[in-house]
């Protein structure tokens, strides 16, 4: 250190302030004067400064992600909590579920019930169907040759499709329950009430000639029945939904609109005849039908 | 101020010689405020989220050098408050040397009026502090007009003088904590 008196010393301390303020305002005015030098070195100090603030928003995102993980954490513990007691339940009800299968099966051999055979079912990719005379109808790739007959029963994941109309020897149309040429017996599964299901191009086939004492209940499930020996009774079809008061439909399980894959189902009902009996008179056949249900379309439209 | 009764005092230049150790760690204790301000300054100008972080640097680095300058002016020389000025500056957007020259007069305040202020009680420093840190902000607000050649909204600066007046209680107290600390560290 430069050995001056304390006076000096003291004289240039108070003095230090001063001249700084006085530098400051220089720099103020050369800022002002020389923008582009002012900016060459906020540049040279931002440059200096990337790698820290680089490391500054690194850490950020990683505590950030490190927040979000443990949030995720705490959302699948509570997820797991609730799994995990649902879980439960639902062991107490496949515990219910043996034990009523159980009784199931020993009530029916204690009636000697006689076991339905297992239906044989072919499945096959749909493809789109532009040709053919119904306007809801659909061609699959399995045919005689897989053992497709017409009258089988098509069926999609989770309901009724439609039914084989043709077949070739690798292909087979279907008619869908939702063309304009579908009728078919069903069965009002609360009531047990009998109805056919007219299809009329729309999506939800309307359901007619339910009988008038037990009308559809909204929501309630409509299955297939055995009256004219097409189908076995009890495949699902879909829900009775009412689109106007007096106007039931069904709303389809199956998505018809895009069906991508169909198992056809032989239940075997055509092998089913009824034994030789003499002398029984057959009801004579109605020739009525074909006129009736379309007067009475008319009436109603 | 109380005259020291130690030896040392007395007699500024006989003293022993200071160890390495004991230069580094007193250069630390004086140096402690400023790296603070430019971890701040640093901190507040990285790409980080934080709510209202421009107005929140001035108000924090006002605060600061005003503390330090009236409780340790050793802790902060009026060099430091103009490279830490410039720094901001340069970091910032301000025109360049207008934070200096502004740091530089809120710490020359301090410093001079550091005895008068010392007796005072902690709500008048404060209410002293509120006056001083209105003042710088206008000032601050009314260089940036003068420099842009028109008027600014004065909301920002309003809004930065009153986290300034915020600001200042909890970080004295933050302050005072470390320099009771670094007085304990003192005594042998």
């Amino acid at each position: 250190m430069i050995p001056v008196s304390i006076q000096v010393r003291q004289a240039l301390g108070k003095l230090v302030l001063p001249l700084l303020l006085l530098l400051s305002i220089g720099i103020i005015i050369a800022g002002q004067a020389d923008k582009p030098l002012a900016d060459k070195a906020r540049m040279y100090v931002a440059d200096a400064l990337g790698p820290l603030w680089n490391l500054m928003s690194s850490t950020q995102e990683r505590v950030l992600a490190m927040t979000d993980n443990l949030r995720e954490a705490g959302r699948l513990a509570k997820e797991n909590a609730r799994l995990k007691a649902e879980n439960e339940n639902l062991r107490r009800w496949y515990d219910v579920a043996v034990s009523l299968t159980r009784e199931n099966d020993s009530l029916k051999t204690a009636l000697h019930w006689i076991p339905e055979s297992a239906p044989a079912f072919v499945t096959g990719r749909v493809v789109a169907d532009s040709g053919g005379i119904y306007a809801r109808a659909v061609l699959l790739v399995a045919g005689t040759d897989s053992g497709v007959q017409v009258g089988n029963v098509a069926l999609a994941a989770n309901g009724l499709a439609g039914r084989v109309t043709e077949t070739g020897a690798h292909s087979a149309r279907i008619l869908l329950i939702t063309d304009i040429a579908s009728r078919l017996p069903v069965m009002l599964e609360a009531s047990h009430t009998p109805a056919i299901m007219v299809g009329d191009n729309s999506p939800m086939p309307r359901l007619m000639y339910y009988a008038q004492d037990t009308r559809p209940i909204e929501g309630e499930r409509v299955v297939t029945s055995d009256q004219a020996g097409a189908f076995p009774a009890g495949l699902p079809i879909g829900t009775v939904h009412y689109l106007s008061a007096g106007r039931p439909v069904v709303a389809p399980f199956a998505q018809l609109d895009h069906l991508s894959l169909l198992r056809v189902f032989n239940f075997g009902q055509s092998q089913i005849e009824p034994p030789e009996a003499p002398g029984h008179v057959p009801l004579a056949p109605q020739r009525k039908p074909l006129s009736l249900p379309l007067k009475n379309l008319l009436g109603q439209g | 101020m109380m005259p020291d009764p130690s030896m040392s005092a007395w007699e500024p230049e006989i003293q022993p010689r200071q160890t390495l150790w004991q230069r580094l760690d007193a250069a630390a204790r004086h140096m402690l405020p400023s790296i603070f301000i430019a971890f701040i300054i640093i901190l507040f100008s990285a790409p980080i989220p934080l709510p209202g972080a421009a107005e929140l640097l001035p108000a924090i680095v006002i605060a600061t050098v005003f503390f330090w300058s009236f409780w340790r002016p050793s802790g902060m020389p009026s060099v430091a408050v103009f490279i830490l000025g410039l720094f901001m500056d340069l970091v910032g957007f301000t025109p360049l040397g207008v934070s200096a020259f502004i740091l530089l007069l809120v710490h020359g305040v301090g410093l001079y009026a550091r005895f008068g202020l010392m007796r005072l009680h902690f709500l008048l420093v404060w209410g002293v502090f509120s006056l001083l840190a209105t003042a710088a902000c206008l000032l601050q607000w009314g260089l940036a007009c003068l420099f842009r050649f028109h008027m600014l909204d004065v909301a920002p600066a309003l809004f930065e003088a009153f986290l300034c007046i915020g600001v200042y209680p909890p970080l004295s107290a933050l302050f005072s904590w470390v320099f009771h600390m670094l007085d304990d560290k003192e005594e042998p």
